[in-house]
């Protein structure tokens, strides 16, 4: 059975493909569209995933969205109403917005992919979420908790997956929290206050956190209202998302904390805005943190189940993620490797195959390389066409000679295999770099990354040798696999991982084990030996506001205006010539004989 | 370059408004960061077109403007935040939105799709407009050199991005680069116009909009308020038969 399953329309759209029960490949638009977040109908992802799997549309036995659009429709139209008539700026807006596109989800999908309108599904928007973290899991029975922003109507579900014996599988969620009480929103709204884009800069937050003290958590605590049994409500006065389009936050928030930051303006956290900000950082975490602990110890004492698989954009949050592992009392905490709203389509698409369509469970390949493969022949010809220096080599020698490069403190670009399903470079499509040195982050910043100097870099490490680094708990390694951990480097560690640890000790830390990725793991196998650390710092291969490279051709274009010093794709190697003459000073691009003065 | 040095007519006849905006510092440093968000936003495009060119020469030409156009957006970004910083005390409110549109010229930009002949036009045009734009804009901030010097140095690369596009425009449609310029003029007045067009349609939208949510929401709104009240805070139980609907939206 074919089942291609879409998320889209608010942000990064994805599409992505289960044949027969597996994944064949998933793929978010941004990284075929190249804007980053795109939140457009994913045609770009649809047809690439129909184009690998040499399959028409006319051959899909289901197409899935991956929410009811109708009912998010219901939630946005009621929540106005009960908002009037202070609503009456955000009315147009919304139903503009929704009335423009949302809604006739499954006319575009009939009349883009060309099928007939009965083979089109949908499912819940966290049903979505809860199948994604699940069912890619290797979990057998497990605890479902999923948090965002909003689907529908929730926010926040709790339930419970099983793959029973007979092959069958249920995935049941009992309960929610509904709109407008929101986790998701809550730490959004204190994004949109501290100056960062709203749905995509949250893990700025998390990492302005850590150079903060959570010393506002009563005033927090007074926006967010948690009841005895363990849900929550938001105190409506402090919040503006249902009454505008402008702004999320309200004049109370302002008088709770202060005025907001100005997104221009750089956060000085020698100033006392600067610690403001990264208080109110701290103590919005620590509230997040300690619900979501408290929901989840709930949970696991109901139960009684020693896994917890954890979707929804929240599920990001690798400092939360860590705490739910270490006291929320489950042995394993999954997460995916997408959790958000693009992983959605990867869930919608197993949701339809094991509960709609009832097949047979199958397990779910362990890894998060679903995308488009890199092309080295692409990249060979562009360089050389460039003037840059170019080697193909084999697996062994091209491993030995990049962890020379890296241990000679050389910025690496590594494009291996297919790109990560996912915001998180895990090995792919990174960026690698010594991580003993301070002065690595401060350069990745400078020369290539252009990002605020709060934020931390992380370290890759592979599963023999992370111990010894890193205070992993049991089940840590598991959290860390996909990067959805953040864990203390060890102490008498931390003055020689000086680019990766974090000011309050910490590491959003990958263990990667040598299946996973293998090439990468000899990569840090062979650092390893040349430096007494198989640790690298590990960063995303893009600049600041652009989606991670897919192709080579986009992954040169990125080495070759920043300041990486070497490009692996595959098995080609290029290195940066520093005598490429500039085109615009050699003047070869007007040796054509029509004269520049002619021009107007 | 005589277009160039004098400014577009139109923004010649635009002088006073493009001299109120400068004139006032908090209005020149958001113009200053916005254009160096429009800039940025303008070398990423061309970089896509880099990466999707077939043209060897045109991919390291395209490189070279989109590596121009993003350090663009950084010397406007590092102005408007010195800006910022050295006003920082005296500003009370935080002002939000674009004085006025398009910096630079390459919104609007499609790189998909689109062959080498019709982008190289469309920069040209562009360039040539913002080059012009830009002459003006340095002659309104004298009072300012590091502004000014900016502005300067980017006039710079303006002049060749606009020659390199010509040179290579004529080169790759030697028969029709007249054509393909005049096209692109044309495209953009066209998109100017659609711009316009969608801006009235929105308000229109939004007045008319308004007038129904306050004539006949009201009493949908009291009844919405009433059952609100009704509901349980906290956690909701979830029904089954929803979960198994797969070809319901609602």
């Amino acid at each position: 059975m074919k089942i291609l399953g879409i998320s889209a329309h608010y942000h990064d759209s994805a599409a992505a493909l289960v044949v027969d029960g597996v994944p064949v490949c998933a793929v978010q638009e941004e990284r075929l569209s190249r804007s980053k977040n795109d939140a457009a109908f994913p045609i770009n992802a649809i047809e690439w995933c129909l184009d690998h799997a040499a399959l028409e549309p006319a051959d899909l036995d289901a197409v899935v969205f991956y929410e009811r659009s109708m009912l998010k429709f219901e939630r946005v139209l009621t929540s106005t109403l009960c908002a009037f008539p202070r609503s009456w700026g955000a009315f147009p807006h919304a139903i503009k917005n929704t009335l423009g596109e949302k809604v006739w989800v499954r006319g575009i999908i009939a009349s883009q992919l060309g099928i007939p309108r009965s083979r089109i599904l949908f499912t819940d928007h966290h049903a979505s979420h809860a199948a994604a973290a699940f069912l890619a899991s290797p979990s057998r029975r497990a605890a479902i908790l999923t948090a965002d922003g909003v689907g529908e109507w929730a926010t926040l579900t709790v339930g419970t997956g099983e793959r029973r014996a007979d092959g069958q599988t249920d995935i049941t969620l009992r309960r929610e929290i509904r709109f407008p009480h929101s986790l998701g929103m809550l730490y959004s709204t204190m994004t949109a206050y501290l100056g960062f884009k709203v749905n995509e800069d949250e893990y700025k937050v998390m990492g302005l956190a850590a150079y903060g003290r959570p010393t506002m958590i009563d005033q927090v605590r007074r926006t967010v209202r948690q009841q005895a049994d363990g849900s929550f409500t938001l105190a409506p006065e402090y919040f503006e998302f249902q009454t505008s389009a402008a702004r999320s936050y309200s004049s109370k928030f302002i008088d709770l904390f202060g005025p907001p930051r100005d997104p221009y303006d750089p956060i000085d956290l020698d100033s006392s805005d600067g610690r403001r900000f990264a208080d109110c950082a701290a103590s919005v975490q620590r509230v997040l943190e300690d619900i979501l602990v408290d929901i989840a110890t709930r949970l696991r004492r109901e139960t009684g189940l020693p896994d917890l698989c954890f979707g929804g954009g929240v599920a990001l949050n690798g400092v939360a993620n860590a705490r739910l592992l270490a006291e929320a009392g489950f042995d394993r905490v999954f997460v995916p490797s997408a959790p958000g709203d693009a992983g959605c389509s990867l869930g919608a698409a197993l949701y339809a195959d094991r509960i709609y369509f009832r097949n047979p469970d199958r397990d779910v390949p362990d890894h998060p390389f679903w995308g488009p493969a890199v092309d080295a022949s692409h990249l060979a010809r562009a360089a050389r066409e460039d003037g840059q220096a170019v080697e193909e080599l084999g697996d062994a020698p091209l491993i030995e000679r990049i962890a020379d490069e890296l241990a000679a403190d050389r910025i690496v670009g590594w494009m291996d295999g297919a790109c990560e399903f996912g915001p998180r470079a895990l090995g792919h499509r990174s960026i690698l770099a010594a991580s003993h040195e301070p002065g690595m982050r401060d350069r990745l910043n400078r020369e290539i990354k252009r990002r605020e100097d709060f934020r931390p870099f992380a370290p890759i490490v592979t599963s023999e040798a992370a111990d010894r680094f890193f205070d992993l708990p049991p089940g840590g390694a598991r959290l860390a696999r996909y990067m959805s951990g953040v864990f203390p480097v060890r102490p008498e560690w931390r003055p020689r991982l000086g680019a990766v640890t974090h000011v309050d000790g910490s590491a959003r830390v990958q263990v990667l084990e040598r299946d996973m990725a293998p090439r990468l793991h000899a990569l840090l196998e062979a650092y390893g030996r040349r430096t007494g650390m198989p640790v690298l710092l590990n960063t995303s291969f893009n600049v600041a506001g652009e989606p991670i490279v897919t192709q080579a051709l986009e992954g040169y274009m990125t080495y070759r205006r920043c300041g990486i010093d070497v490009l692996v794709g595959g098995n080609t190697l290029v290195s940066k010539r520093s005598t490429a003459a500039s085109l615009k000073e050699s003047g070869e691009w007007s040796s054509n004989s029509v004269a520049a003065s002619t021009v107007g | 370059m005589a277009a160039v040095s004098r400014g577009k007519s139109l923004d010649r006849l635009m002088r006073s408004v493009h001299q109120w905006v400068w004139s006032d510092s908090e209005r020149r440093l958001r113009k200053l960061l916005t254009f160096a968000d429009v800039e940025t936003d303008g070398g990423r495009d061309i970089l896509r077109a880099a990466e999707v060119t077939p043209d060897p020469l045109l991919r390291r030409l395209y490189l070279e403007h989109a590596i121009d156009e993003l350090r663009h957006g950084d010397l406007f970004r590092e102005r408007g935040t010195e800006l910022l910083r050295a006003q920082r005390t005296h500003r009370k409110v935080l002002l939000s939105g674009n004085p006025l549109p398009g910096g630079h010229g390459l919104d609007d930009l499609r790189i998909e799709g689109e062959p080498d002949d019709r982008l190289l036009a469309f920069l040209h045009v562009a360039e040539k407009a913002a080059a012009g734009r830009f002459t003006i804009y340095r002659e309104l901030v004298d009072d300012d050199p590091r502004t000014r010097a900016i502005f300067e140095e980017i006039l710079r690369d303006e002049v060749f991005h606009m020659n390199y596009t010509y040179t290579q425009l004529a080169r790759v449609a030697p028969r029709t680069y007249r054509r393909h310029v005049w096209h692109a003029r044309a495209k953009r007045l066209w998109n100017r116009y659609l711009r316009v067009a969608a801006a009235v349609a929105g308000a229109f939208s939004t007045v008319l909009l308004t007038a129904v949510y306050f004539v006949l929401l009201p009493p949908f709104a009291w009844l919405a308020k009433r059952t609100r009240r009704g509901e349980p805070i906290g956690w909701t139980p979830i029904a089954r038969e929803r979960q198994a609907s797969p070809r319901s939206q609602y």
